[in-house]
């Protein structure tokens, strides 16, 4: 008994000294003529539903396995590409696009993919409390024939290519034999499809060998749930996993691992604080401004996103459609800030009440806390449950706080944070200006690009200028995944596609 | 003893009412709707309303209610997930298998290792082993779980490379999750244990038998440890029903789904009706093995069965 001991004893020591220990299992050799893939997602999927659906690990799954009619990369510079339409037109006023569909396409249940099944997906999404925002300015679809579909907007709305792009053309006969099926069962015409899952843990999807682009050359790809980014990085270390989207946390680990390649993709999320202009002082610009000024953006990304963020104070990200070095930037300035208070007539040290956050923001309050001490402004941190967080938010119930947000798609969709029409959802800052909203208006009904990025450069001069929000940087996302996986460069929001990967 | 198991098993329905509508206030109190939740702050307010209107969340809160407990009593129905618009019991057995295997490995790798050497803890008191055990019990008592599971998986996983880090596919995936949750209460039970018998060792019956002649062994096993093990067992049955909820830390660094991740997932979404469900199930699941303990203190101590004969009465 007193061995078994001895070698409990024994056992716990090892473990704590192997924790600090490097992997030294070699994995990346031995993938020559694989054929699957394992992807580890933090989160299972809900629903597979091609509309109904709110997660991004929802849409990853359902990317592989949903086509769109065309493809187009959300930076926004891109020409959309070819899918199951292999030609568009638009009309001269703007009003009707007309989409030729391949005639080759098939669902994985063999049957063909004809007009209907696209004027049903379109007017599903139309119907659709999740992803209804993708179809914005559509008014009606029409299928003059079996391979022509017709879509008919309300309003000449720019943004409408970008957003049908991410729209999954699903199966209208499926549909109508079982709905219940249709949400859990996919059944598209994209390069994989769905073969099961056990709730929790796992999809599977194999490679469809009638896919009209040419069978994929990944033939299984598991997705392994694994909420905890630690597990994640260990699977990744010892070969069971192969991909996954990592938090800036794991990143030193697996960077010291010669078998691990590391992707950083922009994204258009942003860090920022959001100050409601419909109390003061922060009706004040001046006031908005200094905030600006205030903050060390650079010391703010290494502490809170471990580096892993461009520093930006725009609010639109630097790879989208209507970013301009032309457009003011703000850099760390404290002396411009006090200037910037005295003359707004506020009397440093000045107490700014309460900086109101959701727990998972608050390590960008306790930076943001500091460095707004240092001008002179006071904050008390409070600290409230997300779901109780978003309620003060949208009521306009606070007056600063930090966080994160993601208005992914179009450039448009900056709109929800600076147009008045938002205000109770995504425009936190409450703020409400007439030539504002025209400008945005103007800029959904502008199909010319050049007068299209003319007018954007109007909206964040002017957003800059107001000192709108205090915009803090744009988080990266981080893909670890086996250096033996060929990878091209993830796209623009990491809106990756495992057709594209081999081994 | 039939009309002691019944009584018990009619109080388990106030009990499971008052359960249900605890949880039920304290989620729907709580602020956030799940409409917000699904859909985000950038979706449209009609569309959130509409979403709440679907899953029937715009109802007042005592319609929601007595609907939902209705459904349970004249349907058998626990509802359907706000997230996954499937059946909550769906849900609840595609991750109860793993949950009921955890704990019965880890609860049985804990009562062996805990019992017995806390046994042989009290009967050497003040000797090395005793110490040993001590020490390593308190220190197996403070580590925290999620970081031992770590330790594990660095060790077996990574650098040994013998098991696989995640998952719940096989039994080889047991293994690691069941030395994280095992340790801890091992060593919870261990310490119980002891202190039991170092207090039964010194009754006067214990004198008396071994002044009678009676072997050490016997003196143990057969008039020690039947007193000593009511505590303990009391300790293991409230123990197991806990960790048929989930032991939640095992779960999240081992990715496996289990009961725990469940709840805890669902609390975060304010998926009513699954939180619902899960602790309904677990909570039946709990007055039951509470009644089987209450059931086996009767076969241990005969003082306590003549108790359940006269109907619950103390006539002592």
């Amino acid at each position: 008994m007193k061995k078994t001991l001895a070698v409990l004893l024994a056992l716990c020591m090892v473990i704590s000294m192997t924790a600090c220990g490097k992997s030294s299992t070699d994995v990346g050799s031995q993938n020559s003529g694989k054929t699957d893939l394992v992807i580890a997602v933090d989160a299972d999927v809900d629903t597979l539903h091609p509309a109904d659906f709110s997660t991004t690990v929802e849409m990853d799954v359902l990317n592989q396995v949903y086509d769109t009619l065309m493809y187009m990369n959300p930076d926004g510079a891109h020409e959309p590409e070819p899918r199951i339409a292999e030609s568009y037109e638009i009309s001269a006023d703007n009003m009707d696009y007309t989409f030729r569909l391949r005639k080759d396409v098939t669902f994985h249940d063999g049957t063909k993919l004809t007009a209907s099944d696209v004027k049903f997906s379109l007017e599903m999404y139309m119907n659709s409390e999740y992803q209804g925002s993708q179809v914005t300015g559509l008014k009606s679809v029409d299928t003059p024939d079996d391979y022509t579909v017709v879509c008919h907007l309300e309003n000449p709305y720019s943004p409408f290519m970008l957003g049908i792009c991410s729209v999954h053309i699903a199966s209208k006969a499926y549909y109508e034999k079982s709905a219940e099926e249709f949400a859990n069962t996919p059944v598209g015409s994209g390069p994989y499809k769905y073969v099961g899952r056990n709730k929790g843990s796992n999809i599977t999807l194999e490679a469809y060998d009638k896919y009209y682009r040419g069978e994929a050359s990944i033939k299984k790809v598991t997705f392994e749930v694994i909420p905890d980014q630690s597990t994640m990085a260990i699977a990744l270390q010892t070969g069971d996993v192969h991909f996954a989207n990592i938090q800036s946390s794991s990143m030193t680990q697996l960077q010291a691992d010669k078998n691990i390649t590391i992707a950083e993709v922009s994204t258009s999320g942003f860090a920022y604080v959001s100050m409601n202009t419909e109390k003061a002082p922060f009706d004040n610009v001046k006031v908005r401004q200094a905030i600006n000024y205030a903050i060390n953006r650079e010391n703010l990304v290494q502490v809170c996103f471990d580096g892993e963020a461009e520093v930006n104070s725009n609010i639109c990200s630097k790879s989208r459609f209507g970013y301009s070095d032309e457009q003011f930037q703000y850099t760390y300035d404290p002396e411009k800030a006090k200037s910037l208070l005295a003359e707004a007539g506020i009397a440093t040290p000045y107490d700014l009440g309460e900086l109101l956050v959701a727990e998972k923001y608050s390590n960008l309050a306790t930076v943001i806390q500091n460095d707004l001490k240092a001008v002179g402004l006071n904050v008390t941190i409070a600290v409230k449950e997300f779901n109780a967080y978003i309620g003060e938010l949208t009521s306009g119930n606070y007056s600063i706080t930090a966080l994160n947000m993601t208005l992914e798609g179009d450039t448009q969709m900056l709109e929800m944070a600076l147009t008045s029409d938002y205000i109770g959802t995504a425009n936190n800052a409450r703020y409400s200006d007439a030539q504002m909203d025209e400008l945005f208006r103007q800029a959904q009904a502008e199909t010319d690009t050049d007068k299209r990025a003319a007018i954007f450069n109007q909206i964040f001069t002017k957003a800059q200028d107001e000192a709108v929000y205090a915009i803090l940087g744009n988080p990266l996302n981080l893909y670890a995944y086996n250096s033996a996986l060929k990878c091209p460069e993830i796209p623009f929001e990491g809106l990756y596609s495992i057709y594209d990967f081999s081994w | 003893m039939v009309k002691f198991v019944v009584k018990r098993l009619l109080y388990m329905i106030p009990v499971l009412l008052g359960v249900a509508f605890l949880v039920f206030a304290i989620l729907s109190l709580t602020p956030g709707d799940p409409g917000t939740i699904i859909l985000g702050i950038t979706a449209k307010p009609e569309d959130i309303a509409s979403l709440n209107a679907q899953l029937g969340y715009d109802r007042p809160f005592f319609i929601r209610f007595f609907n939902y407990i209705g459904d349970i009593i004249f349907h058998f129905d626990l509802g359907t997930s706000y997230q996954s618009r499937e059946p909550v019991i769906d849900s609840i057995l595609a991750r109860f298998p793993n949950t009921l295997k955890l704990t019965i490995f880890s609860m049985s790798v804990s009562s062996v290792i805990g019992i017995s050497l806390g046994i042989l803890s009290a009967v050497r008191q003040y000797s090395v082993l005793d110490h040993v055990c001590v020490i390593t019990a308190l220190i197996f008592a403070c580590i925290p779980g999620f970081w031992l599971g770590l330790m594990l998986l660095m060790l077996f996983s990574l650098k040994l490379g013998w098991l696989p880090p995640y998952g719940a596919g096989s039994l080889r995936h047991f293994i690691l999750p069941t030395i994280t949750v095992s340790m801890t209460s091992a060593a919870g039970l261990l310490r119980l244990t002891r202190s039991a018998m170092l207090e039964t060792i010194r009754q006067e019956y214990i004198r008396t038998a071994k002044a009678k002649g009676a072997s050490e062994k016997r003196i143990i096993v057969r008039h020690a440890l039947r007193n000593a093990m009511i505590p303990v067992i009391t300790t293991l049955g409230t123990s197991f029903g806990a960790s048929l909820g989930g032991a939640i830390i095992a779960e999240t660094v081992f990715a496996m789904p289990g009961m725990g991740t469940l709840i805890t997932t669902a609390i975060r979404q304010k998926d009513i009706p699954t939180v619902m469900g899960a602790t309904l199930f677990l909570a039946t699941l709990f007055s039951l093995i509470i009644l089987i303990v209450d059931l086996l203190y009767a076969f241990i101590d005969p003082r306590i069965k003549a108790k359940y004969r006269n109907g619950g009465k103390s006539h002592e």
